[in-house]
Formats: C-alpha cells, structure tokens, sequence
C-alpha cells in the first residue's frame, strides 16, 4: 500500500518538485537571456565609447602588427619604411600514407613543419622598423602635412588642433627648416626618411631634439638634428595658442633634393 | 564604468593642463617661397589727402614684401576686381583658386581724419577659410608721407616675421655708407631701400669704413686729420661727434663685437695689427703679432668669439680666422687677392671680394663670395660685374649690400644673399663701404 501512496498520489514532492523544475528553467532562461542581451547592452560602452583616454590609448600605441593584416592599403600613398614580403600562399599538405600499421614511430609532419619557419622567417619585423603599410605618420604624406597629429604612430599623446588652426605656422616651420637644412656628403644616395621629434618653447625655441627614427646612415641623422641645433627661433607661438610649448614630429627626406 | 572614469578623469585633467599640441610635418632640402598677395589698401575716409598716402603705402608695402626674398608676390593684375577693405570683404574663393591662387593675403584700409592717418592691415591665410587671421594691426600717426612710410615699413616687417620663421624683417633698418657727393668723403646713411639718404658727418677731410653699434646708437669710423688715421665716434643720442681714444699711427677699420668692443686695424707698434678695445676706447689688447699689414677685422656676429680679418702675411692679402683672444689662427682663403670679410648674423658664413686670380696675364674681377666659416667651401655671388666689394650682411642675414662698379661709378648695391634679386640703391656721386645696421 505504501508503495501505491507515494507513486500515484500528488503528494508533498511533486509541488516542490515542479516549483523546483520551474525556477531552474527561470533561472536558465534568466542566464541565457542576460548573456545575450542584457549584458550585450551594459557591455558596449566597457573600454570605450565615450572614454576619451581609452579611445586615444588604443590607437596611439603602435601595436605589434600581424603582417598579414598589414598588406591591407591604408587611406594613404605612402608604402611605409619596410615591405613585407607577400604572404606565401600555402598548399594543403599531403596526407602521408602510414607505411605500416605497426610501426610505432611517429611520422613528423615535415611540410608542415618547413611551411611555418618561412613564415616566421619572412614576416619578423626589425625591432626598429615600421611595419609595411604603417610607416611614419600616416597622415604625413609628401606634401607638408598641416593637420593635428593624431594617432598613428609613437607616444605622441593626443594631437590637438594647432595644425589646423595655424597652419601658417606649421609651414613657416617647414620653410625655416628647409632653409636651415644644409646638404650632407653628395655621395650619399640613398637614404630613408629620418623623424626628429622636438619641443617648441612658447618664444620659439626648439629643444629636446631626438631622433624618432634613423635614416639609416649616420651623417644623414646628424644633417638633421644639427638643422634644429642651427635654428634659435622659428618665431614666437601664436598668442592664440594657450599651450605652453608645441611638440612636433618632423621627417627630413633626403630624396627630395 | 564610472569607477573606470574616475580612475583615468585625473590622467585625462592632467594632460589637458600640460597643454601642449602635436604637430607633424617634413621637409626636403628645398624651400618653396610663400606666395603672397598684397592688395592696395582701400581708403576708409574721404579726405582728399587719402589718394597720395594711400599709393605711397601701398608702394611701400610691396616693395619690402618684395625686397624680404621669402615671398613669391602674385602680380596685381591676377587680382580680383573686387579687392577687401574690410575682413569682411574677403572673397576666399576667388583669392585661393587661380589665376591669383595665393595663399596668403594681405590687405587693409587707410583713411585720413583730422590730420591723422590710420593704418588697418590684416594677414589672412585664404586656404584655412576656418581660422584665416594670421595678423591684425592697427596704426595711428600724423598724415605725413614719412610717417605712411613708416607705418607700411612696421606692417611689412610684422607679415615677415610671422611668416619667416620669426626673424625680424630689415624694413626698418638703415644703411650707413661713405659717399663722395659734397666733393668730400663723409659718411652718410640711408633707410635700407634706398630713401630717406641724409648726410651724417661735415668733417671736410677724408672718412672712411662707417660701423654702426650694436644697438644703432653711436657710429665709428676711421677718419684722416693732423696726426694721421684715427677712429672717431659720432653719437646718435647726441647728434655730435663724441671723444674717442686717439692711438697713435695710423688707426683703421674699427668693428664691433655683438657686446660692444670695437676690434680695428692700428699701427702703433710699428706695423698694422689688429687690436681690441673696450665701448669707451680703454683697455686695448693686442691680437696679432707680426709684420704683415692686419686690416678689416669683423666679429663673428652671433657669438662674439672670433674675428675674422685681412692680412699680408703672405704677399697678398688674405683672410683669416682667429678666436677672440688671437689664437687659432686659421687662412681660410688659399689663392689671389681676398679682402673686406663681413660675418653673418648667423655666425654660419662670411662674405668677402675676392680676386681669385689675380697678377699679370690673369684678368681677375673683383667679385663678392660667401664661404661656410665651418667648411671652407664657398659660393660665387656675382658674376661678370665690375668691381664688387665691401660686402655687408643684413641683420636678418637674408641679404647681401655691397659696392658695385658695374655702372661705371661706384654705388650701393643690395642682392639676397644667394646672389639674386640685385638692385641699385644709390645713383648720385660716388658711395662706397656700405655698412647694414644691426636691427
């Protein structure tokens, strides 16, 4: 009799059982809902959005660049300091018959092995170089770049809007340099671009010239930074500009005698 | 989130107050001029004295635009038809796009009104439509022609500076040169285009290698009386010859340090050497040594620590390098006959006349060179000219004036200092030894 009782009768368990079965699928679906749409929409804003310092973090620091992503053509003509090589297109490996079903040894998959150390070869960047397609400001073209620095490549923090507010000043730099830039050694025929970056005092006066990246040859380098060591003013800073000094970068293109 | 946002608010404060804007940029080794327009100023009033002040602005204006040698001046006649008087008047359109497709402008209005004249002029960059106000001035003076003069010379030499990479323009500085014209050598001066030229001295006798102070206020010069070749000194302050040390022998060629010594060329030992003096004529030191006539030193102008000077040592004049104190000597030039050295502001070049062949059977003209004090190596400023010397630099180191032959008398000539854009500035008498004021 017992055993009748408690199989047929809706007795104390089957409510809490079926409370039970109901609030684990409430629960469940409260999960999947919230992954999928609840937390969809919190999350948006985590890590940007309208967080200034994130946004400018994340593209002003020059990440190491996966090279196959970098042959992408960027907004600009300028190829950059370095080429990649294209990317080596790979062929399914063969399936290598097992030559006997009791040999114990494993077969080393050997194409697979050669195709991945060409493609480490191939693909490791200088430390000191750019890689393809990222080279220099991209925004630098040729011509004198009259724009706010902003992101791209380097440290170089947020831009602001001296470029575009006094692009005069930006092109009287450009002349002042030039007409201080004297040439190096005539047998010097092939030369990269060499970036300084500098600080201008409020009065004009350039200082705290580094090299950002080398040329390549020596003498080109110093050419360069003995132009800025030569100028003593480019001319007092717009009083406009609240700032106390103006950070600058600035490439010397030895081809473009 | 907002945890997130206090952590980095003080980061994003702080970077905001440090204040400091990137600008990118890059440069070959050729400079390109700016191109400029300079539309006539327009007159603001209807005072009948506006027509004459406003062409004498407007000519001067243009023309120390022109002398500067950093701007590529759009001809008036690519101009539009309707030219600003007003910043509202500014047509950006038909300025940027050719035929004048300038990139800047300059322009203004000019009214006379009770006897005075005032003066506005802006500076616009017409390719940024956005922020186009590089300069804006306002002048106020009586309504005279030398006061219009002035005022265009100011507004020239404020557009210089803005746009040449802060060196001040030279429209206002002066030219002090030996001029023949009276029947005797004295020593006059002159605005640097060439106007204004008044006599300086009425010493009746002989002078000679005019130097202007430092600071534009005294004058010395070598002049021949009863006891020979002495420096005298007029002052600027006084309107008058003031007192200088007399030394003896034959005393030539004085120069000035950037801080106020006069170096110059005296023989009182017995042969010319070159000696120093303080502003006031005492505590003279001797530099060289030696029997070759030492004349014409020069101080480097930026940094006061050398001098360069003439010497024939060797036979025929030559010149040399020395530091301050007479040593390191060092010839710079290795063949003919090189005189009159003249430093750079920039301490970078001197520029001298040289006859690099000079002797029987060698016809050597006499022409004006720039060498890198550094290197060594020199440049040819003229060419197939006559007689070119005393070379003298501007204070902004952009130009070159120099004493020419090439008409068949001996006047003062101005060239930018790679040797284009020559121009006459005298045409009466005979003027020689031009010497650039410092500013």
């Amino acid at each position: 009799m017992p055993y009748n009782d408690i199989d047929s009768e809706p007795g104390p368990l089957r409510r809490p059982l079926a409370v039970s079965f109901g609030l684990h699928l409430a629960f469940a679906l409260f999960v999947v809902l919230y992954a999928a749409f609840i937390h969809r929409v919190r999350g948006e804003s985590w890590g940007g959005g309208g967080d200034a310092m994130g946004a400018t973090l994340v593209s002003a620091i020059p990440l190491p660049a996966n090279p196959v992503q970098t042959t992408n053509v960027l907004a600009t003509e300028s190829k950059g300091l370095s080429k990649s090589e294209p990317t080596v297109q790979e062929k399914e490996p063969e399936a290598i018959p097992i030559p006997d079903k009791n040999a114990r040894t494993k077969v080393k998959p050997e194409p697979v092995k050669t195709s991945t150390q060409r493609k480490t070869e191939t693909v490791q960047p200088e430390s000191n170089q750019i890689p393809y397609g990222e080279g220099g400001p991209v925004s630098g073209p040729y011509t004198m770049s009259a724009a706010g620095g902003k992101g791209g490549f380097g440290f170089t923090g947020s831009g602001g809007d001296f470029g575009s507010r006094f692009p005069w000043y930006v092109q009287a730099m450009g002349r002042k340099i030039a007409e201080n830039w004297q040439s190096f050694d005539p047998r010097i025929t092939e030369a990269k671009r060499v970036y300084l970056t500098f600080d201008i005092a409020r009065d004009g006066h350039p200082s705290n010239v580094e090299i950002e990246q080398s040329s390549g040859v020596p003498a080109v380098d110093q050419s360069a930074i003995r132009t800025l060591q030569r100028i003593s003013t480019f001319g007092p800073l717009p009083s406009e500009y609240s700032g106390s000094r103006l950070s600058a970068e600035w490439y010397f293109d030895p081809d473009k005698k | 989130m907002k945890r997130c946002l206090y952590f980095f608010l003080p980061l994003v404060l702080l970077a905001s107050a440090v204040g400091q804007d990137w600008v990118r940029g890059g440069t070959g080794l050729a400079a390109e001029r700016i191109r400029l327009a300079a539309a006539d100023f327009k007159p603001s009033t209807s005072d009948p004295k506006n027509a004459d002040l406003s062409k004498t602005f407007n000519d001067v204006l243009w023309n120390d635009l022109d002398n500067a040698g950093i701007f590529d001046l759009v001809s008036k006649s690519f101009y539009p038809l309707q030219e600003p008087g007003q910043p509202s008047d500014v047509n950006f359109t038909a300025w940027n796009s050719p035929p004048p497709n300038t990139s800047m402008l300059a322009f203004g209005n000019l009214g006379v009104a009770s006897g005075k004249v005032t003066v506005q002029g802006w500076l616009y960059d017409v390719k940024s439509q956005a922020s186009p106000q590089v300069l804006g001035k306002q002048y106020t003076d009586t309504a005279t022609t030398d006061a219009v003069r002035v005022i265009a010379h100011r507004f020239a030499d404020e557009i210089i500076f803005r746009l040449g990479g802060g060196v001040t323009g030279i429209a206002e500085t002066k030219i002090y040169f030996v001029s023949e014209r009276t029947g005797h050598k004295e020593i006059w001066m002159m605005d640097y285009d060439g106007a204004n030229q008044q006599q300086v001295t009425h010493l009746g006798s002989i002078s000679l290698s005019p130097r202007i102070s430092p600071d534009g206020s005294r004058l010395a010069f070598s002049s021949i009386n009863k006891g020979g070749w002495e420096i005298l000194m007029y002052s600027f302050d006084l309107n008058r010859m003031v007192s200088f040390p007399r030394f003896g022998g034959m005393n030539l060629s004085p120069s000035w340090s950037p801080d106020g010594k006069i170096a110059f060329s005296s023989s009182r030992n017995g042969y010319p050497n070159i000696f120093v003096v303080d502003p006031s004529g005492g505590n003279s030191r001797r530099l060289t040594n030696d029997k070759g006539p030492d004349v014409s030193p020069t101080w480097n102008r930026k940094t006061g620590s050398q001098i360069a000077f003439v010497s024939g040592r060797t036979g025929l004049p030559q010149i040399y390098t020395m530091e301050a104190d007479g040593t390191n000597l060092t010839r710079v030039t290795d063949q003919g006959y090189a005189v009159s050295p003249n430093w750079s502001p920039s301490g970078q070049f001197l520029t001298f006349s040289w006859m690099r062949k000079y002797g029987p059977g060698e016809p050597g003209s006499n022409d004006i060179y720039l060498m890198d004090a550094a290197s060594k190596q020199w440049v040819q400023l003229t060419h197939d000219a006559g007689r070119n010397d005393f070379p003298c630099w501007s204070p902004d180191g952009r130009h070159i004036v120099f004493q020419s032959h090439r008409t068949g008398s001996d006047q003062i000539w101005t060239m930018l200092a790679d040797g284009s854009n020559v121009k006459q500035l005298t045409f009466k008498g005979s003027n020689t030894q031009p010497n650039w004021s410092w500013k």
